[in-house]
């Protein structure tokens, strides 16, 4: 009797905990309508939580400062340690959300962070009319539902170069497609000028290369034959795009020191001049402000946007440039979450833009008097420019870290488009994409 | 027995369940971008098992785990060898050797990053005494890293291996060294006939928690390395944590049950084979 009893304690124990279990994210019924309260409301005794990385945990200082003093509720911004993006999907797996958080705006890291049951949607936003037409809708959106408030020019990836050097060396364009730049590169060489600057050991940057060479594919649907496992990393687009960066690293045309070079090297070696070029992110320049003024800047830095036929950029909105809203069950908090993104890109704008000295999203508000030229330069490829993987395809594989595995020279280039193809498969199939 | 079952429940929630749950959901396609969870049978075991990279991670994971075995025993015997003797010096010797167990496992890390960088203080060090600039890049070689980073899980982890060798040392019968010295054996003879032997059930125990627990291990290689250069020192914990934060967690729990399961496979024969060695006694 005794251990009958016991059995069914056990039974009973063991299903409670399955229950208690079982995903705390469940699906919740999608808003149709999305109330919009005034960005000035008093919210005495609301407190806020904003979820920012190291390199974005200052970005929203003013705001914050502007929309206590305004509506008296109280925010806290909690830095979440690199890196950034694990860090949250497990927080917000295991049951734990921020009211706002910095997230990338891109389709791939909306699904991966299942937008549709863990964030707010943002339809009809209030600041919307207000941001120029060709940025509205660049990104941020999934599956025809806005869930991301951009804040920020989105990054794009290009060329930032040392003026300096080049008008040292008699380079007075820059080059107009990539083979020119390749070609200037071995005419630098030839001159005992290290040509590009890689950071091999920080790894992440060096997608930028095979990125920028896939910018016209992409334009003609790269990522949505990808997306539909029409073609693959392995088939010749992208395949010839990883040996051509891996022949021009071959080649000579970086630093001898690649492999250990890191992201504050990079920085330094181009302000410096000891490089010429960097294939490059916003959150590069934003390392170099940190380093040099924008006088400095404005003399040595500039920028051009790249692609095989011609000067097109490929941008890549980033955690820095966007905040999301999640769905916490607090009705009042998400409405106070959703007051906060109001106040930041309404009556807060100004504020912002001027504390972080970055150009403007919105045509009648302009660009604080200090923003560097090349900054300006980078806003100006924005709408011409074409989406990077991580803003077209369906997931975001880890082709930096297989790039930089092949740096290092345990890899092939074959293995390293292999491996990306492969986990890409993995992440499509684990988001339910059709074909996978 | 009721008084059992506030322990027991504890040990059900935070243990029995955890565990279950690990094979359970083994079998799932559980993942950040959807809400539901269907079973998908051995789907997940059949993935893991035709990319290769399951495979490079858990050689990894053994090779790493018997470099920290290895190190940290034999750091451990001969600082208890050395400070045996029951002096001041000794006494305080001990403490200072305690002091990494004690330190965040996370701190010890960044703290060798930071030294070992090449512009670090090891090679300023090297650079000073050779007089000549010396930047060794020690962190990012390809081949040897992996020791460098086993060498520093020893070096955190060697004061527990001594203190335990330390009390194998004082609970060797004064009578048996006696009859040793008596019988004529030299102290060389006496340290490897009759003390080393004696030792066996402190050698059980350090090999067994050093081989195991660094298989569990994470934190020190994230923090030095985070598993480069070129994933040369990417752990099994490591590959778990990444593929986890993708949002694959289904996956990264089936990585998880393989490396439980291969941590139950080597720690049988291992106890099994080292408790032989008491048998001796």
């Amino acid at each position: 009797m005794k251990r009958w009893t016991s059995t069914v304690a056990v039974a009973a124990a063991l299903t409670l905990g399955l229950a208690a279990c079982s995903d705390p994210t469940a699906d919740r019924p999608a808003d149709t309508t999305v109330s919009w309260p005034a960005p000035t409301g008093r919210l005495d005794g609301v407190s806020l939580t904003i979820w920012a990385a190291q390199n974005s945990n200052t970005v929203p200082k003013k705001v914050i400062e502007g929309f206590q003093a305004a509506t008296g509720a109280s925010v806290e911004v909690v830095t979440i340690p690199d890196p950034y993006e694990q860090g949250i999907q497990t927080k917000v797996a295991t049951g734990d959300k921020p009211d706002l958080a910095f997230w990338q705006p891109t389709a791939s890291m909306l699904t991966a962070i299942n937008a549709r049951s863990n964030l707010q949607p943002l339809t009809d936003a209030p600041w919307l009319p207000a941001m120029a037409p060709q940025l509205r809708d660049i990104t941020g959106l999934l599956d025809d539902t806005r869930y991301a408030a951009l804040v920020t020019s989105p990054a794009v990836e290009g060329v930032y170069y040392n003026k300096e050097v080049f008008a040292a060396h008699g380079v007075t364009v820059p080059p107009r497609n990539f083979d020119e730049m390749v070609a200037l590169a071995r005419q630098l060489k030839a001159k005992g000028v290290t040509p590009f600057y890689e950071m091999g050991a920080d790894r992440w940057a060096t997608q930028w290369w095979v990125q920028v060479q896939l910018a016209d594919a992409a334009k003609s649907g790269l990522w949505e034959r990808i997306n539909t496992g029409q073609e693959k990393f392995t088939d010749p687009t992208v395949l010839g795009a990883i040996k051509k960066y891996k022949a021009l690293v071959d080649e000579g045309l970086f630093n001898p020191d690649i492999k250990t070079a890191k992201f504050e090297d990079q920085g330094a070696a181009l302000l410096d001049g000891k490089a010429a070029m960097v294939v490059q992110v916003n959150s590069f320049f934003g390392q170099l402000q940190a380093k040099a003024d924008t006088a400095t800047l404005d003399k040595r830095i500039g920028f051009f946007p790249i692609s095989p036929s011609g000067n097109v950029g490929t941008f890549i909105p980033d955690q820095s440039n966007a905040l999301v809203a999640f769905a916490t069950g607090d009705a009042k908090r998400e409405a106070a979450a959703r007051q906060l993104l109001a106040y930041w890109m309404g009556p807060g704008y100004p504020d912002f833009l001027a504390d972080r000295n970055t150009v403007s999203l919105q045509t009648a508000v302009p660009d604080p008097a200090g923003v560097p030229q090349a900054l300006r330069d980078v806003h100006a490829a924005l709408p011409a420019s074409v989406g990077s993987m991580q803003a077209q395809a369906v997931a975001n594989p880890d082709l930096f870290l297989n790039l930089a595995d092949m740096i290092t020279g345990t890899t092939t280039p074959e293995q390293a488009a292999k491996a990306t193809q492969d986990q890409f498969a993995q992440l499509a199939k684990a988001a339910g994409a059709p074909g996978f | 027995m009721w008084f059992l079952v506030p322990a027991f429940a504890i040990l059900l929630v935070f243990f029995v369940l955890p565990t279950l749950f690990n094979f359970v959901y083994a079998f799932t396609d559980w993942s950040g971008f959807k809400s539901e969870i269907n079973p998908v049978g051995f789907d997940n075991f059949a993935d893991l098992a035709s990319s290769g990279t399951l495979f490079s991670a858990l050689r990894i994971t053994v090779v790493y785990a018997a470099l920290v075995a290895v190190f940290q025993n034999v750091f451990g015997f001969a600082l208890a060898v050395l400070l045996e003797r029951d002096t001041r010096l000794n006494r305080v010797a001990r403490v200072f050797f305690l002091i990494p167990v004690l330190m965040s496992a996370l701190a010890v890390g960044y703290l060798f990053q930071a030294l070992l960088k090449p512009d670090g203080g090891v090679n300023q060090l090297i650079g000073a005494v050779a007089r000549q600039p010396f930047d060794h890049a020690w962190l990012a070689d390809n081949t040897w890293t992996i020791v460098v980073v086993a060498l520093i899980h020893s070096w955190k982890w060697m004061g527990l291996s001594m203190l335990i060798y330390l009390a194998g040392l004082k609970t060797i019968p004064e009578d048996v060294m006696e009859a040793a010295r008596i019988d004529g054996a030299s102290r060389w003879r006496t340290f490897w006939a009759v003390r080393s032997p004696l030792l066996a059930p402190a050698v059980t125990f350090n090999v067994a928690t050093a081989l195991l627990g660094s298989m569990n291990g994470f934190d020190i290689v994230q923090a030095t390395t985070g598993g480069g250069p070129a994933r040369t020192t990417e752990i099994l914990n490591i590959f778990i944590y990444r593929t986890f934060g993708q949002g694959l967690f289904a996956q990264a729990t089936t990585m998880s049950l393989v490396l439980f399961l291969l941590v139950a496979l080597m720690a049988f024969p291992v106890i099994h084979r080292l408790r032989k060695r008491e048998e001796i006694l």
